[in-house]
């Protein structure tokens, strides 16, 4: 009888559920990835061995999955965090590149005043952070004051960016005339993060936003706001909660992460300002965020799981290119078509789940 | 006179992707779905409907692809936000996601990689005896088939909307689909209706993009002009006949920045480039009082 009850209402009933839920959405979509595999004429269970085993095979697969897991649980947040108040921070690739752009140009900047790395470094990731916070607070502030859709708003805030990062690389000031493609020149070795056995260190920052996430939304009276907004805009509203400034802080929060994002990219991957950093197996960072955000239902802490799942997929992406020449749009597709097939699935058989 | 004349053409050529698209986005609003999609389907059909001219042979069955694919889109868009009642702009953005996929995926498939870009068959031009002579305005009338087209859409959804009862019932179901349904007006086909045209117009204005104005398609050829587009819609009120002026405002900044960024030596180029993206957010806040919305934008509807 006991054994019966806590299967019926307990922790163990939900995960069930929800593990059964994403069950069927994967079983549907790897059916439908299958259909379409066959169809271009390549062997189904070579490339879907491939797309899921490549991550695991090898240490390079699995150093190249944390690569690409620790810029995406930073875009995925800050897709994540204005999702909770019902807002689309779809720009999280322009306050991405914002910041990783703010920390090449002050790098090289003060690069020749020798500064030691612990100064240099987190002056540089303050930078990041501040300028992909004022990035995202711009759009929160455009909806909050002007009552401009963050869609169209981050959108455009993201192609200013893009040109932004062009201007920059192609500069006299930061350009390596050694380069054809506009690429700054290296940052001082006082400001590159380094690598522990080939996996970049940029990992501890991640780590780091998880648990400031997490205690940000589960400890603190913003958080607190945040949920509640969430919940029930009209009710927070007559409890006295400021909704424009909960907006403002929702972006501003969604940028500083992106940011963040993008100054590690720049420290610890590349070194220097690359355009198009922010890109990775045919689509960029926001994109991938956006995609592993809705995975997890905009959940805050299913956000670092969702985001390696979405990594595998990304490595398993570039080794069907390599070995079996199978565009990697092919698993871009297929990560949207997933993600479709999980929101609907969880719109019919969770009612509260869907947003 | 022919920095002018060009001028005018390169502004209207423009405007008709800005206008089309945006037209699309309206008609779909007005029954209350709000395409967030049209930068999807933009890329979508600009691949497909350039790769079916170029191996047809034939610009128009490529606009009729380009259509098609749009029709596809909104099909899917009207069907799983009606069948599932799942939020429109989760659903508009992971479309956008799907197009911006697909759109390289075909080309990359059919095409492959070559060394010299395939050509898109010549759109004819509409040209009036004895006026195309004239300087400037036969950078007005001189112009393609699309182009008209363009002018012919605005023209019957303005009279679709303000003058026939149908049109009327139409925007009734944007400001209260409760209403309309009392009233024996069948929302659920009307929205699915709206949706597939408006997304058939953006497809049709997908396919311009390379069939008529860059000869070729290249990745993310639409450059955003989806989501500025959404931003006419917005600046527009949802009407037909404002989405025209604006469609031709973000053309003549797109091509005045193009312009400018090829004259001026002291201002790094970028900055200009940087402008139409910048006006659209200047433009909303201009114009945020004046902005309407039909009050059930964006909102599923039930029958309970």
């Amino acid at each position: 009888m006991k054994k019966k009850n806590i299967i019926q209402n307990g922790l163990l009933t939900k995960l069930l559920r929800s593990l059964s839920l994403y069950g069927l959405a994967l079983l549907i979509a790897f059916g439908l990835i299958s259909v379409i595999i066959a169809l271009l004429g390549f062997s189904v269970p070579d490339a879907l061995k491939t797309l899921i085993t490549t991550s695991f095979k090898s240490a390079f697969g699995f150093q190249e999955t944390i690569k690409k897991t620790i810029p995406l649980i930073f875009t995925t947040y800050a897709f994540t965090i204005p999702f909770m108040i019902k807002f689309f921070n779809i720009g999280a690739w322009g306050q991405m590149l914002f910041g990783g752009t703010a920390v090449a140009a002050v790098g090289l900047l003060i690069g020749n005043f020798g500064l030691p790395s612990f100064i240099m470094i987190p002056l540089l990731v303050v930078v990041g952070i501040l300028a992909g916070a004022l990035w995202g607070w711009f759009a929160g502030f455009l909806k909050a004051k002007y009552d401009i859709n963050p869609i169209i708003s981050t959108i455009m805030l993201n192609f200013v960016a893009v040109l932004f990062v062009n201007f920059i690389a192609t500069s006299p000031t930061f350009k390596d005339p050694l380069e054809g493609h506009p690429i700054t020149r290296p940052l001082p070795s006082s400001a590159i993060l380094g690598f522990f056995h080939k996996i970049p260190y940029s990992i501890i920052f991640a780590i780091l936003a998880i648990i400031f996430v997490y205690i940000l939304l589960k400890k603190t009276k913003l958080g607190y706001e945040i949920t509640s907004v969430g919940y029930n805009l009209h009710a927070a509203q007559t409890y006295g909660i400021n909704f424009q400034r909960t907006i403002m802080l929702t972006f501003l929060l969604g940028g500083a992460l992106a940011g963040l994002g993008g100054a590690l990219e720049v420290m610890n991957i590349h070194g220097k300002l690359i355009e198009g950093f922010a890109k990775t197996s045919g689509a960029q960072y926001g994109v991938f965020g956006i995609l592993t955000s809705l995975v997890v239902a905009g959940s805050p802490t299913g956000v670092p799981v969702a985001a390696f799942f979405m990594a595998v997929l990304l490595v398993g992406a570039d080794a069907l290119q390599r070995t079996m020449q199978i565009p990697v749009e092919m698993v871009f597709l297929s990560q949207a078509l997933i993600v479709l097939l999980i929101v609907i699935i969880r719109k019919k058989f969770e009612p509260n789940g869907g947003k | 006179m022919t920095a002018i004349t060009s001028f005018i053409s390169q502004t209207m050529v423009y405007a008709t992707v800005y206008t089309l698209t945006s037209l699309g986005i309206i008609i779909g609003g007005r029954t209350g779905i709000f395409n967030v999609s049209a930068e999807g389907i933009l890329l979508a059909s600009a691949s497909g409907g350039f790769l079916t001219a170029y191996l047809t042979g034939s610009w128009l069955v490529g606009f009729i692809a380009g259509a098609l694919i749009g029709m596809a889109f909104g099909f899917i868009l009207a069907f799983v936000h009606e069948t599932f009642k799942v939020n429109q702009f989760i659903l508009g953005i992971i479309l956008v996601i799907f197009g911006s996929g697909l759109s390289d995926l075909l080309y990359k498939i059919i095409v492959g990689v070559r060394l010299s870009a395939p050509q898109a068959p010549h759109v004819p031009a509409v040209t009036i005896p004895f006026l195309s002579k004239i300087p400037i305005i036969s950078g007005i009338l001189n112009q393609d088939v699309i182009i008209y087209f363009m002018y012919f859409a605005v023209i019957i959804s303005y009279w679709f909307y303000y003058k026939t009862k149908v049109g009327l019932e139409t925007r009734a179901i944007g400001e209260n689909p409760k209403a309309a349904d009392v009233v024996g007006v069948n929302v659920k086909r009307r929205r699915y209706l709206a949706t597939i045209i408006g997304s058939a117009l953006i497809g049709v204005a997908g396919a311009y993009l390379p069939i008529a104005i860059t000869g070729t398609y290249s990745p993310d050829i639409s450059a955003g002009r989806g989501f500025m587009a959404i931003g006419i819609a917005i600046f527009a009120s949802w009407k037909p006949q404002r989405a025209i002026l604006g469609g031709f405002l973000f053309a003549g900044i797109e091509v005045i920045a193009f312009q400018l960024k090829l004259i001026s030596a002291n201002i790094p180029y970028q900055f200009f480039l940087m402008l139409p993206f910048i006006s659209v957010l200047i433009i909303m806040m201009i114009f945020k009082k004046q902005i309407e919305f039909p009050a059930s934008v964006g909102k599923p509807y039930s029958r309970e």
